[in-house]
């Protein structure tokens, strides 16, 4: 009786503490349709009917569709980018044999302990010497740098659970290194690569330092960079500030909930499984 | 010597082929070494030079680091709060992650409907996480000024940002509120992969609750707990853009950290060479803590692993 009435009480505590968790999420996303005034009036509460207004406003006042052009093409980008080096690089890792694999995996941990914040200082002093300042393509230069290694990682877990049956069977059938990586390795591990896929994206979607540094032009914008700004430009307007976040964070917040499974375990396998 | 040369023949074979499987590797390989490994090398020049904007001009020997090290009391302040930031994120991330992950592993229904609860801030940028959270610490109609104030309480004026005392855990409980989800998720993935049957025996021979998380959940989650205390340390040290967002290193450096220093002095001061220095030893830093914890725990991990 007793038991059944304890595990009652932290069953509710537990959801009371998952609305606590979820409410700046949902605060920001409602208060993107309320005016300054109710904001500062009641900062929970909801306004109805909702204020539209501050969305249109925000992609016109703010940039924000000039932003989010930008960001969207460097995060594809990106991705395109560290998938095609990290699968070559963990196929070769995992199921080729090049000449001094221990030392080439270890180059490959070594970003992991050296991040990019360390790095910025040099980075832009050789990106301003090649002019890659304010330039996209540079900027998703540096997040393939940034991402690479952990994409590279978790994708070696994914590669080693192929058995190497299946490869040997397909190499003594003739064919050669590319085919099997397409025809067996690629499709095999599709999952893995899914869930590295949107990792690196949501990651570059929401990097701000690298942007910070590297772009300065207000047409080179991304999303984070506009947004930045937003808060000390439209100081005393709320509603505008709460929608450009709204519009900001949406993108990964969707792409999480769509993909939740496969995100989540990209992370778990990734993140503990060496 | 027939035998020897088609034994140099396949050993001149297997070069080649050795050479074709690195040649898949090669991109990346190239990639690292132009814009990690020879920025790492730059940044070791860097910082042994004085600088005229970014141009190197005068060789100064390790003087910038003397001056960091003993001379540079903003950079102490910096070194303090990210180590400080550092042990609070490792203790309370991991420490809130584990509670929430044993907590949902006995929730009934909806564990997946929570666990997104939880882990939804890890997916927003750090740029809306930190302006959202400015809003609730804001005085007069911020969340925690005016719950505190209806709830009775002197707390209507308060700004924690803005206060020398608080403003760095003000800023901690955002970086906790974005991140211990993931540690949950981890954590909760590994209980729910345990052995019912430890479980099973320990009710048998009449051990509570808490004697099961000490004498069976926690011992076996070693395995988890390295990796995360590992991830919080890298992922804490370089902390730089939730800091930014929300205090930009204020109110007079309460809350600077040393990758707010390195930025602020390199790209605001242009003391470039100076600021090298800083993030030089910054990563010293992390490297020494990685290897101590490398050394303390990643042991006990692999004995539970094994």
């Amino acid at each position: 009786m007793t038991g059944l009435r304890r595990l009652h009480l932290s069953t509710v505590l537990l959801w009371l503490l998952a609305v606590v968790w979820s409410y700046p999420v949902v605060w920001t996303l409602l208060n993107a349709f309320r005016n300054s005034a109710d904001i500062y009036r009641a900062p929970w509460d909801l306004s109805w009917p909702p204020v539209v207004g501050n969305i249109g406003e925000a992609w016109t006042r703010g940039q924000l569709g000039v932003a989010l052009a930008n960001s969207a093409y460097v995060t594809a980008m990106t991705v395109t980018v560290v998938l095609f080096l990290a699968i070559a690089g963990a196929y070769s890792l995992t199921r080729l044999r090049p000449p001094h694999r221990a030392l080439l995996f270890m180059l490959v941990l070594a970003p992991l302990i050296i991040p990019t914040e360390v790095l910025i200082v040099p980075v832009f002093s050789m990106f301003r010497t090649v002019g890659l300042i304010n330039s996209l393509p540079g900027l998703a230069l540096f997040n393939v740098v940034a991402n690479v290694s952990f994409a590279t990682v978790i994708l070696t877990g994914y590669f080693r659970t192929i058995p190497q049956d299946l490869i040997d069977a397909a190499r003594v059938d003739g064919a050669g290194r590319v085919e099997v990586l397409l025809r067996i390795v690629v499709p095999l591990a599709r999952p893995g690569i899914v869930a590295v896929a949107v990792l690196v994206a949501v990651f570059t979607w929401n990097d701000f330092g690298g942007s910070l540094v590297l772009i300065q032009k207000p047409d080179a914008f991304t999303v984070q960079l506009a947004l930045s700004r937003f808060s000390t430009f439209y100081a005393t307007d709320q509603g505008l500030t709460f929608a450009g976040m709204a519009i900001a964070i949406l993108p990964p917040l969707l792409l999480f909930l769509v993909l939740q499974r496969s995100f989540i375990q990209g992370l778990t396998t990734g993140a503990i499984r060496r | 010597m027939v035998e020897s040369r088609t034994r140099l023949a396949f050993l001149r074979r297997s070069r080649r082929e050795g050479a074709i499987d690195l040649l898949f590797f090669l991109p990346l390989l190239l990639l690292l070494a132009a814009f990690l490994f020879y920025p790492l090398v730059y940044g070791i020049v860097l910082s042994l030079h004085d600088t005229q904007g970014f141009d190197l001009t005068d060789f100064v020997g390790l003087d910038h680091y003397a001056h960091a090290i003993f001379g540079d009391a903003v950079f102490h302040r910096s070194m303090v709060n990210t180590l400080l930031f550092t042990v609070a994120a490792v203790v309370l991330q991991t420490g809130l992650g584990l509670f929430l992950a044993v907590v949902l592993a006995d929730a009934r229904r909806g564990r997946t409907l929570l666990q997104i609860a939880f882990f939804a801030p890890f997916v927003l940028a750090s740029v809306a996480v930190g302006t959202v959270w400015k809003f609730l610490y804001a005085p007069y109609f911020g969340i925690f000024a005016s719950v505190g104030s209806a709830l009775g309480f002197d707390t209507l004026a308060v700004a924690p940002l803005a206060d020398t005392d608080t403003a760095l855990w003000a800023v901690m409980a955002a970086f906790l509120w974005r991140f211990a989800g993931f540690n949950t998720v981890v954590y909760l993935a590994a209980i729910r992969a345990l052995p019912r049957e430890y479980y099973d025996y320990a009710v048998l021979e009449g051990g509570n609750r808490f004697q099961q998380f000490a004498r069976i959940t926690w011992p076996l989650l070693w395995p988890q707990t390295f990796p995360l205390v590992l991830l919080t340390t890298l992922g804490t040290l370089r902390i730089f853009d939730m800091v930014w967002v929300m205090t930009a290193g204020g109110p007079s450096h309460a809350t600077e950290t040393v990758a707010t220093d390195v930025y602020v002095t390199a790209f605001r001061f242009l003391q470039v060479g100076y600021a090298q220095a800083m993030a030089m030893i910054l990563l010293v830093l992390i490297l020494l803590l990685a290897i101590v914890e490398y050394r303390v725990l990643g042991r006990r991990a692999a004995m539970v692993s094994s």
